[in-house]
Formats: structure tokens, C-alpha cells, sequence
């Protein structure tokens, strides 16, 4: 009895510990955005402003275009998004289903890419980016993104379609669908949340770089996407800590509603191979 | 309803071959049972059969079109699968009718046929739940709803009743049997369950590592077993094998078991003369009786009685000269060596207390060590 309880105060704390480390940073970020600027280095430092400036928010996206920002971190994220399930829905696809000669190098070798550093490959695309007139544009970073993403959406596609039956797709053949009609009509439907749960993956990846915004569209300004323009907001001499923390909250807040909607379904899409 | 000819299909993986020209005749309405073990390539047979593999040689014809080469999708069969593989996004209703929309026919046609199928196994009240939300044996028949919607020239089943638990099997195997009787149709049913293939078959193909081992009805495979494995395959609990030595002289084949003389065919003289002069002996548990009326008796000492009620299974040591050691067809077969008797209502039976038990030597059948195969006159 006794041992059970120190198991659930032991249980209890790791969870608040946890938490607490998790959102103390971003408490902070807020504490920081509605804070006045003369007040954030005092110390000590003070939990809750005295006064609190929640007019920061409205000076900040008045005086920078953040909309237009948020919007091209929308453009490039649904476009990176969806060249990489346009690819990886055949290749998971395939991995999972097909026995080829060289099948599970090929896996491999996409698994290595996935390993690789985001800033491995900025010099080669930059290079081949400007070599077909493409930096500044926004579809720059759409196929930078998909590389990033494309290794991660196959391998964790390829999960999912492993715990989907091959009899369902045997079952629409002798129904009467072509391979590609039964991967239409039957897997992917029935592979919902796991397409669900990849999507919201790269569209996470693609709205968090900024390594690929920096190299490619630092020259051309209403391209910025929003972890960019933020960063253009730390001046040389005068930062506004309090507006950058702002514009950050801002740009944080679509993810944050979409894992809030979502949460269930990107849980149950990362799982489903455990319930096999 | 068509007849269905399978001639020669042979399938290899690489250097592996799981069968080996692989030939049957099934007729228009007929009930073909294909059994046998794991990996004896049944299930590979029926999939070459519904396209979704392709066979290495042979040819498949299904009514009078060859189909080897057509998509599953054009052979106008349905097929039973062993999760059933209903599409969990549908409900019953689209489950059941989506062959048929895939076929381009009229929402009101394929809603009239899906009521009526739905009719015959009972499961109206499920048009418009989805899978997940049926128990095991309503999914079955969901399963089997689709298949019959199509009306196909054929069924085909992939071991349909294995994931249900045995009273539901026992129930589900006599209205499968029910179906096939009501549409006529011709139905190729894949099993591991001898039971099943004994109950439903009008003919079974046993088979076993890629080759078919004999082709009859039940009643034929249980009573003329072409070779040890099929002796041993059918029949629950398996036949009892015993190694016999033959002396054989003008008057025939004679081999002494348990004390007494018993003649055999002297087909057995032939075929121990090819094995150091024995033979196989195969007697079935239910052939041998609990007291000394039968011509050949002897006494036993139980080593395990197993009581179902109204029958006991019992469990006594094979004499040292008559067990097959390392010529027994597998480990399973050989039970380490003991024999199993089957006895209805026998009363009260422990183990370690001496049993008279009897046999009529008619009933014993004789195979050959080398061939493994049975020997009989020929008729």
C-alpha cells in the first residue's frame, strides 16, 4: 500500500516536472511579450508584470507585415507538404507492400537520408536553386522542405501501411480494382489518420526551419516566411525583446491550435503499429 | 456456377518451389475442400486461382475462359477471407455492394441485392453499422454476404472460420455448408481443419509440401487412405501406426501382432520384401473396442485417459517391436509412440489399471515403409 503510494507522489512529480519544464519557456515567452521593456533585466525577475501591455501584440502586427509572413509560412508549408505525400504515399506504399531486388537498401538508404543535418544540404540546393533562378522564390523552400520531409513521411507511411492487411487491398482487387484503384479506393481511406498524422508532421517541420528560409529568401522580403521575419526584428543595437516575444506567440499559435484539435488523432496515427 | 480446371499450375519463389504441377477438375456446383498443413501451398493455390498471384506454368479456367493471365477482378469470383477483410471505412451495406459497384451496376439493382443477401444470412439489422461494430461472427457473415452479392461463377475460401472460437466454427461450418446447398455455386474452401474438410467437402485434395496426396470424397479418404500421411491427416484423433514384420508363404501375407496371426493381402508379402520384410500396420482409434469380442484381443495398461464425455481417449504404450521409430511419417505422428483407443460410453477407465481391448483385423490398413503408400489388391 505504502509502496504504492510513493509510486504515484514518484509518478506525480516526474509528470508536473516534466510539464513544468515544457512550458516554462514558453510562460516565459508570454510573460516577456506582455512585460514593458524597461522591466524584463530586473531582478529579480517578476513572475506577472505589474502592468500588464497587452498592446504589444497590436503594435507588432502593425508594424510588421506578420500576416503576410504567416501567410507565406502557410504557402510553403501546404506546398512542401503536399509534394512530400504525393511522394511518400507510393513509396511507404511501396516499401511496404513490394518485394523488389534492392527493396530494403532502398529503405535504408531513404532511413540515412533521414538522418542527415538540414544544413548538409544548403549549399547543394543553393546551388542548384540559384543555377535554375529559383532563389528567393517561395518554391525554393517548398522542395528544400520536401527533402527534409520526404524520408520522414515515407518511413512513417511505410509503418502505417505495414499494419494495414494486405487482404483489404486483396479483398478490392477481386472486387474489381486495379492495384492503384484498391490503394485509392481502400488503403488510403482506411489509412486516414495515419495520413493525418504524417501531414501534420511535415507541415510542423517545414513551418519550424529556418536554416532554408535564411539561405534562400533573405533577398526577397514579402517572400519571408514567419521564423525569418522574426529573426530581422533583433536590431543591431536596440532589440525589443518584448515585441519579438510577441510575434513568436503568434507564429506558435497555429501549431499550437492544430495539435490542440488534432492531438487525438496525431497520437492515434503515431501508435497505430503498436496495437498490431 | 462453372466448372473449374486446374492443369498443371506449377509456382516457384526463387529456387523454392511450393507447388508442383498442381492439376484438378472441379465440377460446376461442386464443394472442393483443399486441406492440409502449414505450408503445404493450399492457400498459394487459391490465390493463383483468384489471380492475385501469378502461377509459374499451368493454366487456370474458370467456366470455358482461360483465366491465368486475366486480374482478379475479371475472373467473376468472390472470395472469403480469413480476417475477412471487410473495408473498416464502409459500412455493411458498401461493404456488400462495393464488387458490384465497381462493376458500373445501378444503385437500385445493387441495393435490391444486398438486401436479399443480407436477408439470407441475417444480418439486415447491420446494413448500416460498419465492421468494427459486429462481432466475429457477424463480420463472417458480412464477409460472406459480399461474396454472395456478386453472384460469381465461383467461391473461393481461405480458411473463412478460423478466427471464430469452436461453437460459433461448428455453427458457421453448417451454414456455409447450407449456402453452398441453397445457390449451387462452385466452391474451392482452403482449411487446416480436417474436421471442416471432412464435414463440408463434396470431394477434398490433400496436400501436403506442394503435391497433392490423394483426391476423393470423405468417406473414401477416411476408408482407403491413399498413403501414411493422408491416413494420418484425416481422422480425429489420427490413425495408430504400428511396424509389423510380414512372413509370408504359399497361403499369403501374415504378420503376428500381439500374440496372434492376422493375414493380410499379399500385396503386403511384395511390398515387405522391398523393406526388410515389414510393413506399415494403420489401425484407427474408433476401430478398436473396449472388451474381448473382436477376433484379435489383448490387454493394455492405460498410461492417460482423456474422458469428452461421452467418449474417453485412452492412451497405452505401442509394444517395442511394433513401434516405427525413425520411420514414422513425423513427430507428430508417432505420438512417442503410444496408441490411442477410442471408446464410446466405456464406463468407468483409469489409468494403470489393466484394459481388454479388441479389433477386427479387417480394419487395419497396410502401407508400405519405403513408398509410404497404402497396399491393396488391385480391384
Amino acid at each position: 500500500m505504502k509502496a504504492r503510494r510513493i509510486d504515484r507522489v514518484l509518478l506525480y512529480g516526474t509528470v508536473v516536472l516534466t510539464c513544468a519544464m515544457l512550458l516554462f519557456p514558453v510562460y516565459w515567452l508570454f510573460i516577456t511579450a506582455i512585460s514593458p521593456p524597461d522591466t524584463l533585466r530586473s531582478f529579480p525577475p517578476r513572475l506577472w508584470p505589474e502592468i500588464a501591455q497587452w498592446q504589444t501584440f497590436a503594435t507588432v502586427t502593425g508594424q510588421r507585415p506578420i500576416g503576410l509572413w504567416l501567410w507565406n509560412s502557410t504557402i510553403a508549408a501546404l506546398g512542401a507538404v503536399a509534394i512530400s505525400m504525393a511522394v511518400s504515399v507510393f513509396a511507404g506504399y511501396s516499401l511496404s507492400r513490394f518485394r523488389v531486388r534492392g527493396g530494403n537498401s532502398l529503405g535504408l538508404f531513404i532511413l540515412t537520408a533521414k538522418m542527415l543535418p538540414a544544413t548538409l544540404l544548403v549549399i547543394p540546393l543553393f546551388g542548384i536553386f540559384r543555377s535554375v533562378d529559383m532563389i528567393g522564390s517561395l518554391w525554393s523552400i517548398i522542395l528544400a522542405h520536401s527533402t527534409l520531409i520526404v524520408p520522414f513521411t515515407t518511413w512513417m507511411l511505410k509503418g502505417y501501411f505495414d499494419t494495414i492487411p494486405r487482404e483489404l487491398e486483396q479483398a478490392a482487387m477481386v472486387d474489381g480494382c486495379s492495384p492503384l484503384g484498391a490503394l485509392f479506393r481502400v488503403i488510403l481511406p482506411v489509412a486516414t489518420p495515419g495520413l493525418a498524422a504524417t501531414a501534420l508532421y511535415g507541415f510542423v517541420l517545414s513551418w519550424s526551419d529556418y536554416a532554408y528560409a535564411r539561405t534562400f529568401l533573405t533577398n526577397a522580403q514579402t517572400n519571408w516566411t514567419a521564423n525569418l521575419g522574426i529573426t530581422t526584428m533583433k536590431g543591431e543595437y536596440i532589440t525589443d525583446w518584448n515585441e519579438i516575444s510577441a510575434a513568436s506567440i503568434l507564429v506558435a499559435l497555429p501549431i499550437i491550435v492544430i495539435y490542440l484539435f488534432l492531438e487525438r488523432y496525431l497520437v492515434g496515427g503515431l501508435t497505430a503499429g503498436a496495437e498490431k | 456456377m462453372a466448372r473449374i480446371l486446374i492443369d498443371n499450375v506449377r509456382k516457384s519463389y526463387g529456387a523454392v518451389t511450393v507447388l508442383h504441377g498442381f492439376s484438378l477438375d472441379i465440377r460446376d456446383g461442386e464443394f472442393v475442400v483443399l486441406v492440409g498443413p502449414s505450408g503445404c501451398g493450399k492457400s498459394t493455390m487459391l490465390k493463383i486461382l483468384a489471380g492475385l498471384e501469378d502461377a509459374s506454368s499451368g493454366r487456370v479456367l474458370i467456366g470455358d475462359s482461360d483465366v491465368t493471365d486475366l486480374a482478379p477482378g475479371d475472373r467473376d469470383i468472390a472470395m472469403v477471407f480469413q480476417n475477412y477483410a471487410l473495408y473498416p471505412h464502409l459500412t455493411v451495406r458498401k461493404n456488400m455492394g462495393f464488387g458490384l459497384k465497381m462493376r458500373g451496376m445501378k444503385a437500385a439493382e445493387i441495393d435490391r441485392r444486398v438486401v436479399e443477401a443480407a436477408r439470407i444470412l441475417g444480418v439486415e439489422h447491420l446494413l448500416d453499422r460498419r465492421p468494427r461494430a459486429l462481432s466475429g461472427g457477424q463480420r463472417q457473415r458480412v464477409a460472406l454476404g459480399r461474396a454472395i452479392v456478386r453472384e460469381p461463377q465461383a467461391f473461393l475460401m481461405d480458411e473463412p472460420l478460423s478466427n471464430l472460437d469452436a461453437k460459433l466454427r461448428v455453427h458457421m461450418r453448417a451454414e456455409i455448408a447450407a449456402l453452398h446447398q441453397r445457390l449451387g455455386v462452385t466452391t474451392v474452401y482452403v482449411t487446416h481443419d480436417q474436421t471442416e474438410a471432412m464435414t463440408m467437402a463434396d470431394r477434398i485434395v490433400i496436400m501436403r509440401d506442394g503435391t497433392i496426396q490423394q483426391i476423393a470424397d470423405p468417406d473414401t479418404m477416411f476408408r482407403r487412405p491413399a498413403n501414411l500421411f493422408v491416413a494420418g491427416f484425416i481422422g480425429s484423433p489420427g490413425m495408430n501406426f504400428l511396424r509389423a514384420a510380414v512372413t509370408a508363404d504359399e497361403s499369403g501375407a501374415r504378420v503376428r501382432l500381439y500374440g496372434q496371426d492376422i493375414a493380410l493381402p499379399p500385396a503386403a508379402a511384395a511390398a515387405a520384401q522391398r523393406s526388410d520384410g515389414a510393413v506399415i500396420l494403420g489401425l484407427r482409434p474408433e476401430h478398436l473396442r473396449l472388451g474381448g469380442e473382436g477376433p484379435i484381443t489383448f490387454s493394455v495398461l492405460p498410461e492417460l485417459v482423456e474422458s469428452l464425455g461421452s467418449e474417453k481417449y485412452v492412451y497405452f504404450a505401442i509394444p517395442p517391436e511394433h513401434q516405427l521409430g525413425g520411420e514414422a511419417p513425423s513427430e507428430e505422428e508417432r505420438r512417442g509412440d503410444m496408441m490411442i483407443a477410442r471408446l464410446v460410453d466405456a464406463g468407468d477407465i483409469a489409468a494403470a489399471e489393466k484394459l481388454k481391448l479388441s479389433f477386427d483385423p479387417r480394419n487395419l490398413h497396410v502401407f508400405d515403409i519405403n513408398t509410404r503408400n497404402a497396399v491393396r489388391e488391385e480391384s
